[in-house]
């Protein structure tokens, strides 16, 4: 579900990320309460500094905050939609570093996703 | 700043187990002891446990000289040292008898968490030795806590749990200082990364700083120490 990879970068910006996928693909929801920072180190064996580090930046970025003497939840105002969209720009940014870094054109690079369209359907309908 | 080494070398006969180290450490903080055999790793463990003295400079833990702090300073040495007809419930005399900071609830919720069995320690697999001297180390209420190789050669549930028990220890007032070689494995849950090689500090860097340069605590100590 995190997926951490100590080749990754820093540790804090996995676990921001990871959250902000659970919120996109819907494993998570607006009002969820996260966590607490000690529970999440211990399941994925990290050191608390690192997913305090992590639950502040989310709290910066406005995703999470903290309830007084409750918790961390994600706030109800979160932007899903919006979130959905900038991984997706994110992903389409990385697919075309790497078509460009094999040399090709956007438009090879758009005719590789319509021939996939098929696939994405089928996928689509199972989900 | 809760321990600190200035200038420290420690020599055995000719030879160096450490040479001019300095480091200081600070409350809240995981530390990666790492290097490869003889790297000095033990040696600098030993020097803030107060079981060894140094040859030169200066070591201070809570202020104090290391003997005058050991009822803060909680060690776990990495050699099998216990009696074999020793049960869980006869360390925990033992560990009453000698460590005021010692607490036995804690120790049964460790006991718990870490899953030793009930049976004397010269019975028990190397994994389930390592769990049991590690509850008895992190009972104690001390200040500054270092591991010597607690994950050396066990096995991966007894690593897992361990690390675990590790991250759920982890206190802003206290110091865990862990020296090992499964660097790959225990990465995570060290703040700050010290390498040692040949007795000398080759590099102290924050963890997520190494992340951030693209590199795991791995790939620098194989930089740094190969």
């Amino acid at each position: 579900m995190w997926n951490l990879d100590n080749e990754a970068g820093p540790i804090y910006a996995q676990i921001v990320k990871g959250v902000e996928r659970m919120l996109a693909n819907g494993r998570m929801k607006p009002g969820d309460k996260l966590p607490s920072a000690r529970e999440l180190a211990a399941e994925l064996k990290v050191n608390p500094n690192t997913v305090i580090h992590a639950f502040s930046q989310l709290e910066i970025a406005q995703i999470s905050e903290t309830r007084r003497g409750l918790g961390t939840f994600i706030r109800d105002d979160v932007n899903v939609e919006g979130m959905k969209l900038r991984l997706l720009q994110e992903a389409a940014q990385r697919y075309l570093g790497e078509v460009q870094g094999l040399g090709l054109t956007p438009e090879d690079a758009r005719k590789a996703l319509s021939s996939l369209n098929g696939q994405f359907k089928e996928n689509g309908n199972a989900g | 700043m809760l321990a600190k080494l200035e200038n420290v070398t420690r020599r055995y006969g000719a030879k160096d187990g450490v040479s001019d180290l300095n480091l200081s450490l600070e409350a809240g903080q995981a530390v990666g002891l790492l290097g490869l055999n003889g790297s000095g790793k033990t040696t600098t463990l030993k020097l803030l446990a107060g079981l060894l003295y140094p040859s030169q400079g200066k070591v201070e833990v809570v202020g104090k000289l290391p003997r005058d702090a050991r009822g803060q300073v909680a060690f776990l040495s990495d050699s099998d040292n216990l009696y074999n007809w020793l049960t869980p419930a006869d360390a925990e005399r033992l560990m009453r008898s000698l460590y005021p900071d010692f607490r036995p609830e804690r120790y049964k919720e460790l006991l718990g968490f870490l899953e030793v069995p009930i049976k004397p320690y010269g019975a028990m697999s190397k994994g389930q030795k390592a769990r049991l001297r590690l509850a008895m180390v992190l009972a104690r209420e001390a200040k500054l806590y270092l591991l010597d190789e607690p994950l050396g050669g066990i096995d991966l549930i007894s690593r897992d749990r361990i690390m675990q028990t590790l991250v759920r220890e982890w206190r802003e007032d206290g110091v865990i200082v862990i020296s090992t070689h499964e660097v790959a494995e225990a990465e995570g849950i060290f703040d700050r990364a010290v390498f040692l090689k040949e007795g000398r500090l080759v590099l102290d860097a924050m963890a997520e700083d190494l992340r951030q340069q693209g590199k795991s605590v791995k790939d620098a100590f194989l930089q740094v120490l190969i």
